[in-house]
């Protein structure tokens, strides 16, 4: 961390903010398309409820979200001791508390673009790829996947800007610590706080810009973005 | 021969089936039932996609689901479903691709289809860089059964491939896949409700209804009985004639065709000379008389003897059933559904064991009713 404060601290906000979002993507690649998978694909009667679970922080007000993750955080749980034990840290206000919790606040972005992308890739391709001699792994990644490359972009910067976005779950949890648990939207906080206006607007700005970049983007190449809540 | 085993119990969503049957045939069957009978489910079912019921496959005697269950790509049965679903990233070339690099070791034969063969059998020559998205639904097809029959099957199952076709493109389809059945040796099950195609198609048909199996046989006995013509209903009933292409009238466009010794002019042209064709004719179409009038109502005067007459108490109509009169060949009995009013029966004085005429206008037998180029 000694080379962080060598630097300009918002630079620093910002790459950790980068950092976070990009280490939350590659997590949800691995944790939500299996749950999309299954949800496009299994005609379960717990589908709804698993949907309701994922789709809850689109809905539930940040603080919410992050009061409960505080609490799940503590040394006195499982999982916090767990993390105590494998690292020597706690896992509130360090750099992968703040990567779990965006796990669970991107969630939704992450599953439901890929869920509906799958879903129209159908049964019948699915099954056809399998007459055709291809296994569960081959169809997955040569004919679903590819067929849902706009899916999976769509998910990725969704979840990318969202998680870049984030204010009221990053700053319980992660407490705003400089050059580990400070973002961009906390740094921006931070200086309005401080009545530096100037510095507030260069943050904000380009925050601004690079959310309107990402979503033009999107929208260029993908005209069809489902969300099916919001 | 081959032999393809199903046996299938239970309900599946609110439909209950319960079949059994042995197909065992190296040729083509068709399996004919009205729509919800239970056809695709039997297919998806030897495909390896139905799980949950109490299902028995076995194809030349080896077990594909029951005391195990080998997954659907490990079985070397080719299967087409109605929609083609060609992968859409990939174009018609890859498409094929796709099969060909996954084809079992165990599954290639010394004497298989190549590439380059059903491109050019199938005309995808022009297509092949294309992608799905750009192709005509006759096109998506071929493509889709070109893909389908480079996995090697040793079974292959069309779930009515062919209702996006025209007549034109169907029969050359058709053509087709009588010839791969025959050269490759590839059993096929072949599921439709188009009583067109089962005639030009079919060498054995097989009959289901809700579910159950109703009966199986060569194709001209199962299209005369009466399950048959019970399910297509008595107003399209019809039967179907066999014989050679004895005479082309080129000036004309018409072609004769030798059915026993009996002559049968038919409009166009469909197969060359000595090819075997059949033919089918409706039962409302033909015209009955028990002496012979000169007249030139018909192209064709055959003649025959009524074996049965049975008079619809409910309806206006009776049906007879005529055995053509075998000049040449006495074993190959052809048989004509006749459908004609009540009225006229009695006029006529018809009764069982009479020799009768019959008239059949070339005009009444359409393009479809048999094998065209």
């Amino acid at each position: 961390m000694e080379v962080f404060s060598l630097l300009n601290p918002d630079i620093v906000a910002l790459i950790l903010t980068l950092k976070l979002a990009l280490t939350t993507c590659v997590c949800l690649a691995f944790i939500g398309t299996p749950i999309a998978y299954f949800l496009a694909f299994s005609s379960g009667k717990l589908n709804p409820i698993i949907e309701s679970i994922i789709t809850l922080p689109l809905v539930l007000p940040p603080t919410v979200i992050g009061f409960y993750l505080i609490v799940f955080f503590s040394p006195d749980t499982m999982l916090g001791n767990f993390f105590i034990l494998v690292t020597g840290e706690q896992l509130i206000f360090s750099f992968y508390g703040l990567v779990f919790a965006s796990i669970i606040y991107s969630l939704p972005f992450w599953v439901q673009p890929l869920q509906s992308s799958f879903e129209k890739v159908g049964v019948k391709t699915i099954q056809t790829a399998n007459t055709l001699g291809a296994g569960h792994f081959d169809t997955f990644f040569n004919v679903i996947l590819p067929l849902c490359r706009r899916g999976l972009l769509t998910s990725f910067i969704l979840s990318f800007a969202h998680t870049m976005g984030e204010f009221g779950i990053v700053l319980m949890v992660g407490g705003g610590i400089h050059g580990k648990t400070k973002v961009l939207a906390i740094s921006i906080y931070d200086h309005v706080e401080q009545l530096s206006f100037g510095k507030a607007h260069y943050l904000a700005g380009g925050m601004l810009l690079l959310s309107f970049i990402i979503l033009l983007t999107l929208y260029i190449s993908n005209k069809n973005i489902s969300m099916r809540v919001k | 021969m081959s032999s393809l085993f199903i046996k299938m119990k239970g309900e599946l969503g609110s439909f209950n089936i319960d079949f059994e049957h042995n197909f065992q045939s190296d040729g083509i069957t068709v399996l004919f039932g009205p729509n919800g009978s239970g056809k695709s489910s039997l297919i998806s079912a030897v495909a390896g996609f139905i799980q949950n019921i109490e299902i028995f496959i076995s194809l030349n005697g080896d077990v594909l689901q029951g005391q195990k269950n080998i997954p659907s790509y490990k079985r070397s049965i080719g299967t087409m479903f109605q929609d083609p679903n060609l992968f859409q990233h990939l174009t018609v070339n890859q498409n094929l691709d796709f099969a060909i690099k996954r084809v079992k070791s165990e599954n290639i034969k010394s004497y298989n289809i190549t590439k380059i063969e059903i491109i050019k059998c199938l005309d995808l020559q022009n297509i092949l860089d294309r992608y799905p998205i750009n192709l005509s639904g006759g096109e998506k097809l071929r493509a889709a059964l070109a893909r389908t029959i480079l996995s090697q099957p040793s079974y292959l199952l069309l779930d009515e491939p062919m209702s996006a076709l025209d007549i034109k493109h169907k029969a050359k389809l058709i053509n087709f896949l009588r010839k791969y059945n025959r050269e490759y040796k590839v059993p096929i099950l072949y599921v439709t409700h188009s009583i067109e195609e089962i005639s030009q198609i079919s060498d054995e048909i097989v009959l289901i209804l809700n579910g159950r199996f109703i009966e199986s046989g060569p194709t001209s006995k199962i299209l005369a009985g009466d399950h048959f013509q019970n399910l297509v209903g008595k107003f399209e009933a019809s039967s179907v004639l066999e014989g050679f292409v004895s005479n082309i009238k080129k000036l004309y466009n018409l072609t004769t065709i030798n059915i026993n010794g009996q002559y049968l002019i038919v409009p166009g042209k469909p197969g060359i000379l000595g090819d075997f064709v059949r033919v089918r004719i409706r039962s409302r179409d033909v015209i009955i008389t028990p002496i012979k009038i000169n007249s030139y109502i018909a192209e064709n005067i055959l003649v025959g003897t009524i074996l049965t007459i049975d008079i619809e108490k409910i309806s206006a109509f009776s049906e007879l059933i005529v055995a053509l009169e075998s000049k040449e060949n006495k074993e190959n009995l052809q048989i004509l559904r006749v459908r004609i009013t009540t009225y006229n029966l009695k006029k006529m004085k018809l009764s069982t064991n009479k020799k009768v005429y019959i008239y059949i206008r070339s005009v009444s037998i359409d393009r479809q009713a048999y094998q065209y180029d």
